[in-house]
């Protein structure tokens, strides 16, 4: 492997933070606010190291497998821990671990938080906050190589390991169209949001900052009682309706928008995402209303809202679901783990994977009422092959292994086993709120600091489709 | 690119880096200096004038109730040092109005100062107040208690300010002090960094030239050090080769 290869791709991916964290040194500049000094230093030791490879190595128009691997895996944490460095000069509740996990949570779109009073921090580092979501949702290496110049074999192994190859299925593109499309859909979303959410009232700020969490599937607010701070019908149907179009694959998306043939309204995964959500949505508004929890419409009004944002793994809350009936919890936690589609921003699981799930179970059954038959998984009409079902049941698998895994470590580190089990779920979903003391409106500030730094993983394994990270381990299998 | 040129780019962006630190740590210390020098001048300086202004009014009391008991002379004595005394903390006080709504605690204790002093101004021996104890429960000690705890609260907007001070200069000095912290590990790993490098364009090319040099006297292979870089190493190889091949042609002539 080359490490000056390596090392300048993820020289390059740092530039991008800095540029984002000059914005936000901006703005508290603009504001005379107090993480000036914060912002402005972080940017300019993200620069640094940015440029440094860039003067040595030069450019290279193949890039190995393993190497690609090591870009993205490594590009990740260094841009995690470049994230966290104006938490840590401005200090306030932020000590090494929490910035760390602020950080972490906020590039892979998580959007769990360890802050107890969001809204006494500045600007500047709010509007970096929320820029960590929008830079990790498109996936920061996707978003520096599609900017940047490079050959496409370079950039096609890239895409190959920063996207799942699932993901690939609804792209008819080569490599830099599909990079080109998921910008466009990323942007005009974006956009769209952020117009929507100021004309309902949203400061401009605000919408931004909402806007940037929404469309990364992120979660991270402005305020302490999230989108429950506004309470405001108009600005909750945005935002569900954006939830919901971020969960979707973009290629979909972008064929939908053109009117081509491969669009959402022909897609059986997109149709069973949505059945799925509709049927979460009427099973947690009977059970809050036959619980005498709230009038009919609310009920159906916060349970939209909450089965929504966490089955795209949003994480937004207009509603404490704490002081809910266990049955709307037990629901939710089912969204927590099944997640948004593939291709979209969303990390964890993946709806799809569930779709091929069930769709084997299926075939299974089939194959033993007739054991002579050639059965074969179809979506879309489709073959799905073997290969991929194989590597579907073990992902999902290795998943629950996981959430299994990190449960007992919270747990012994005298975590109860709800708050341990659903943050274990939420963050390798990377959802955000969980249950038990990380509820919707609570915070992560309570955990031990170790139970902190294993739930960062957590965040990086199910935002890097976990083989990502796993494979880096077995060095010597790559030679 | 020359390697002098990377060399000392690899240098140059080292020296900003900690310069920078430095720049940010002094700016951080001397808004620390500020808010030290802000905390005195602000609020430390108006809590002495309110202890002042009690110390003077616990006296005035005292006099007013050597003038109940007949002392004429010292009872009007220690209350018109006192009265000067509580003067000249008030107008301390009057004229450091630093925190929001101050001016209004500072009206309330004139005004109800200026009530307490009616009641003493005024003879007392030799009055019906003289010896009068329910008097001086009725008329005085109830707005000397009001005073006391006017210039309490005074005392306590100004506490209050200076404590919230105190915390913001606890995260003033921790972001002084974090910038060189982060200089110091990044300046570490950049030298691991830097380290790595020069071993790319330095080290890397000279032994490839060494190995070639070699393979060309000891088992006559063709000399090619195979430098990609554009820079003195790859000058260095061309004339290696130039040498090579002048040998060549000497030697066949």
């Amino acid at each position: 492997m080359r490490k000056e290869i390596v090392i300048r791709h993820i020289g390059m991916v740092l530039i991008f933070n800095a540029i984002f964290l000059f914005i936000s040194f901006l703005i508290s500049l603009y504001l005379s606010e107090t993480s000036v000094v914060p912002l402005l230093y972080s940017s300019l030791i993200a620069l640094v190291f940015g440029l440094f490879p860039l003067i040595y190595v030069k450019p290279s128009h193949y890039i190995s497998i393993w190497e690609g691997t090591s870009i993205v895996v490594f590009g990740w944490i260094t841009t995690c821990l470049v994230g966290s460095l104006p938490y840590i000069l401005w200090g306030g509740e932020f000590s090494f671990i929490n910035a760390w996990f602020e950080s972490v949570s906020g590039f892979t779109t998580t959007g769990s938080t360890i802050i107890n009073d969001i809204e006494i921090l500045p600007k500047g580092l709010l509007f970096w906050r929320s820029s960590t979501h929008w830079l990790g949702g498109i996936g920061i290496v996707l978003f520096t190589i599609l900017i940047l110049p490079g050959s496409n074999t370079s950039k096609l192994v890239l895409l190959n390991t920063e996207m799942s190859p699932l993901a690939k299925s609804n792209f008819k593109f080569r490599a830099k169209e599909i990079l080109r499309i998921l910008l466009y859909v990323y942007l005009g979303l974006t956009i769209l949001e952020t117009i929507l959410l100021n004309l309902a009232g949203m400061s401009f700020f605000d919408a931004i900052n909402h806007s940037f969490a929404t469309i990364a599937t992120g979660g991270f607010s402005t305020k302490n009682l999230s989108i429950a701070y506004y309470n405001s019908i108009s600005i909750e149907v945005i935002i569900m309706v954006f939830m919901v179009f971020s969960g979707v694959h973009f290629g979909l998306t972008f064929n939908t928008i053109l009117g081509n043939k491969n669009n959402i309204f022909k897609s059986s995964i997109f149709k069973a995402y949505i059945t799925f959500l509709l049927v979460g949505v009427i099973l947690v508004s009977l059970k809050l209303y036959f619980s005498d929890m709230y009038p009919w419409w609310e009920s159906v009004r916060y349970a939209a809202f909450q089965v929504i944002s966490l089955g795209t793994t949003t994480g937004f809350a207009t509603i404490d679901t704490a002081n809910w009936p266990s049955f709307t919890q037990i629901i939710l936690i089912y969204f927590t783990i099944q997640c948004a589609m593939i291709g979209s921003t969303s990390g964890g699981l993946k709806f799809d994977r569930i779709f091929i799930f069930f769709k084997a179970i299926k075939k299974q059954i089939k194959s033993i009422q007739h054991p002579h038959a050639v059965i074969s998984l179809k979506v879309d009409g489709n073959s799905i092959n073997e290969k991929t079902e194989i590597h579907t049941m073990i992902f999902i698998i290795l998943y629950l292994g996981i959430i299994f895994i990190t449960t007992a470590l919270l747990t012994y580190l005298d975590v109860d086993n709800f708050t341990a089990f659903s943050s274990s779920a939420a963050t390798i979903g990377n959802v955000g709120p969980g249950f038990g003391n990380v509820s919707s409106l609570g915070n992560y500030s309570n955990l031990p600091d170790l139970g902190k730094f294993f739930l960062t993983i957590n965040m990086l394994l199910g935002r890097l489709e976990i083989f990502g990270i796993i494979s880096l381990l077995f060095i010597k299998s790559w030679r | 690119m020359k390697i002098k040129f990377k060399i000392l780019t690899g240098f140059l962006l080292l020296i900003i880096m900690l310069l920078i630190a430095g720049a940010m740590s002094i700016y951080e210390f001397s808004r620390i200096g500020k808010s030290v020098r802000a905390l005195i001048d602000d609020n430390y300086k108006t809590i002495e004038a309110s202890k002042t202004m009690i110390e003077a009014l616990e006296r005035e009391d005292s006099g007013i109730l050597l003038l109940i008991s007949g002392k004429w002379k010292e009872g009007r004595q220690i209350l018109q040092s006192a009265d000067s005394l509580f003067l000249s903390a008030f107008d301390i006080a009057k004229n450091n109005l630093t925190e929001k709504d101050e001016d209004m605690y500072i009206e309330k204790i004139e005004t109800s100062y200026l009530i307490f002093k009616n009641k003493w101004e005024p003879p007392i021996v030799g009055t019906s107040k003289e010896n009068s104890v329910n008097w001086y429960f009725t008329e005085v000690h109830i707005n000397f208690i009001k005073v006391k705890s006017e210039i309490n609260a005074l005392m306590t907007l100004n506490q209050d300010s200076m404590y919230l001070e105190a915390s913001e200069l606890k995260e003033q000095a921790h972001r002084a002090i974090m910038p060189g912290i982060v200089a110091i590990v990044s300046a570490l790993i950049f030298l691991v960094m830097f380290n790595f490098f020069i071993g790319l364009i330095l080290v890397r090319p000279i032994k490839k030239l060494i190995n070639s040099v070699k393979g060309y006297y000891l088992h006559s292979q063709n000399f090619d050090a195979e430098i990609s870089n554009h820079d003195e190493l790859k000058e260095l190889e061309i004339e290696i080769q130039n040498l090579i091949s002048r040998i060549h042609q000497k030697n066949e002539k």
